[in-house]
């Protein structure tokens, strides 16, 4: 009997894949279903569902029409929760941007680098990420303080003469925001450089396209796929970031994230922050279906 | 009292002379011999003894609230190990409780939390009989309208919400919570991240109850409280007293402790108790419905609780004390953990500001509401 289950090539293979399927099966499909299932019930009256389930699409009214709950005010905007989602949205588009226009030139220089300093800047900008987020995003708040570094710096050369309110703002969030996702940024567009053939660059220049003409018609869009996965590695997590908004924006900046995270704790409402993570979830499909209707599979296999 | 606790010592002892001869090795019954803790301290026995057949107890609390000298001598007392886990919010252990899959013995549940636990019906009714220890609390703590006739809950530590400012920094002193809207205080204000305390304070500023549901007096006060949106820097339910001792605010909300510790790093850091009435709070023993060591649990309630184990408090955590018999006891015994405690008003709340108080009680749906009035502040 056992060598039957060793000589079959087909038991092999399940029982090498089944682990990790079964993992995902349990602990990522199965949780997402009953999320799936909790968008769709009336909230118990101290938090969880009510039991048992009362169905209702109540959720997903009340993220398209925040008035729709029995509770509205009289001066009550529709658009609440909508606004706050485009709100998100705008600051991960703003922070995506920032990353790659910063993290492009950054790509560009390390891959040009003998293959000993590319090793090397590479493992720069790496390194960062063996700290803790939560640690990198407390010392940057240290950095843009009243009485922070910054402030401290500019004082002393006498740039500014009062110190600037850099923190618990929409600014402190943006800035902290593409501090912990440029590493995100910066390496998928490492590799699509690193590949990128210059001598194409001369070939341009022979054909008589000014640098900037060739760079425009022949290296962005050769590297583009490392660009496009560039921005859908950024944009997806920032678009949900809850701690960032929290430190930096002092509580203050209200993102899909943080209005998500108190649904389970003060708002006790877990349908609408299951169906609200759910509607976001789908905003990221969008984002990785664009992504791969952009690249084909040979150009993601180089990333 | 002296003679009744003297008459408890005897028989105390008589019990434990009929216990040597009559069943030695019964294992987890209190034995008069003395228990020293790591520290030095020696444990002081039972008042009220309490025959108990588990020989563990799990806890659930909040995180630096209880000190471990507690535990060890409770442990040497009655040789039960007590497993400890810790929270930092109302909403956390509630999660976990809820969830399932627990199986701690005791928790300390908030007031509001309370009266949502128990309409769960996720705590069981204290037995009277077995809580001597009921004796050694101050009335005003008693019987509060979280939990009538204290049916579930032993009274733990208690404090207040109110207004600190650093008189150094701030040229006029806010007396009452409306003053808080002071232009000012534009930009330098701290506030605890908290909504329901945030929009409570502004609906007593209209005069309207701190727990409102109503959609009219909310919306109102949303509107109130769009304009004092300005003055706060920045919320933070962690460490408040970070940004008032560094300077990155002058004023702000918080709560006892935290204007306490504010204070001690800088004396001009003060706490006012505005004239529109402070928010009070405690914190609270709760038996869940499931307790398998309940025995255990009473054990330790009594014991814990018992003056000469409970002063440590003052020590360790010192908020609002609600138990008389320890402060009685570090008023005799350590003057000047006393002289400390009662000479602060931010710990030792006055009678007045308790006459005055407001408590945040469960809103149940209206919880929504708050939140969205909260999104709504935060998104402009």
């Amino acid at each position: 009997m056992l060598k039957f289950f060793r000589r079959s090539k087909g038991w092999q293979l399940a029982g090498l894949i089944s682990p990790g399927a079964l993992w995902i099966l349990l602990f990522f499909n199965l949780p997402l279903l009953i999320m799936l299932f909790i968008s769709f019930v009336e909230r118990g009256r101290a938090g969880g569902i009510k039991i048992p389930p009362v169905y209702t699409i109540e959720n997903y009214r009340l993220f398209f029409n925040s008035c729709s709950s029995a509770f509205s005010g009289p001066e009550c905007n529709p658009f609440l929760y909508l606004g706050i989602f485009s709100h998100s949205v705008r600051i991960g588009l703003m922070v995506t941007f920032f990353c790659i226009l910063v993290g492009y030139p950054l790509a560009y220089f390390m891959a040009k680098q003998k293959q000993v300093w590319r090793d090397a800047l590479m493992i720069l900008v790496i390194i960062p990420f063996w700290t803790n987020f939560l640690v990198r995003t407390y010392a940057l708040k240290s950095v843009l303080a009243t009485e922070g570094l910054l402030n401290s710096f500019l004082m002393n050369l006498h740039i500014i003469s009062q110190p600037m309110n850099l923190l618990f703002n929409e600014f402190a969030v943006v800035v902290g925001l593409i501090y912990g996702y440029l590493p995100f940024a910066v390496l998928p567009m490492y590799t699509s450089i690193e590949k990128f053939d210059y001598s194409l660059m001369e070939a341009a220049a022979d054909l008589g396209a000014s640098p900037r003409r060739a760079f425009l018609r022949v290296m962005l869009p050769m590297t583009l796929p490392g660009v496009v996965a560039a921005l859908v590695l950024v944009f997806v997590p920032v678009v949900g970031a809850f701690i960032t908004p929290d430190i930096m924006g002092g509580g203050k900046v209200e993102m899909i994230g943080t209005l998500i995270n108190r649904q389970f704790g003060v708002a006790r409402n877990w349908p609408f922050g299951s169906a609200m993570s759910l509607i976001l979830m789908l905003l990221v499909l969008i984002g990785v279906v664009i992504y791969f209707r952009s690249s084909t599979e040979e150009t993601r296999r180089g990333i | 009292m002296r003679i009744h606790r003297s008459l408890h010592l005897t028989f105390l002892l008589v019990a434990g002379c009929l216990l040597m001869t009559a069943c030695l090795g019964a294992g987890s019954t209190p034995t008069p011999a003395p228990r020293i803790t790591s520290g030095g301290f020696e444990c002081p026995e039972p008042e009220f003894p309490i025959p108990v057949e588990a020989t563990e107890l799990n806890i659930y609390v909040w995180t630096e609230y209880v000190p471990l000298e507690m535990i060890e001598c409770f442990e040497l007392i009655y040789s039960i190990k007590v497993n400890r886990s810790e929270y930092s919010s109302n909403e956390e252990m509630y999660e976990v409780v809820t969830t399932g899959g627990s199986n701690y013995d005791l928790v300390q549940p908030s007031d509001y939390m309370i009266e949502l636990m128990a309409r769960e019906g996720l705590l069981q009714e204290l037995d009277r009989e077995k809580l001597p220890v009921f004796g050694n609390f101050d009335p005003n703590y008693l019987d509060l309208e979280f939990d009538p006739a204290n049916k579930y809950t032993v009274p733990y530590q208690a404090g207040t919400t109110a207004i600190v400012v650093n008189t150094d920094a701030v040229d006029t002193i806010p007396r009452s919570w409306a003053d808080l809207w002071n232009e000012e205080y534009a930009g330098r204000m701290v506030f605890l991240d908290d909504s329901r305390a945030t929009i409570g304070m502004t609906l007593l500023t209209l005069g309207y109850d701190v727990n409102s549901t109503d959609p009219a007096q909310l919306q109102e006060a949303e509107n109130k409280l769009s304009e004092l949106i300005p003055n706060i820097k920045l919320f933070d339910s962690d460490s408040p007293k970070t940004a008032l001792v560094a300077g990155v605010a002058d004023l702000g909300v918080t709560w006892t402790a935290e204007a306490l510790l504010a204070q001690q790093e800088n004396p001009a850091i003060q706490y006012i108790y505005p004239s529109e009435g402070a928010i009070l709070w405690q914190d609270n023993w709760a038996m869940l419905d499931n307790a398998a060591h309940a025995d255990a649990a009473y054990a330790w309630l009594n014991y814990t609780m018992q003056g000469n184990v409970f002063w440590m408090m003052l020590r360790d955590f010192p908020y609002t004390n609600p138990n008389t018999a320890a402060l009685e006891y570090a008023k005799a015994n350590e003057p000047e953990l006393y002289d400390l405690y009662t000479s602060s008003p931010i710990t030792n709340t006055p009678a007045s500001v308790i006459g005055s108080g407001h408590r945040i009680s469960d809103v149940g749906e209206a919880a929504q509401l708050y939140d969205a009035i909260w999104a709504r502040l935060l998104g402009k």
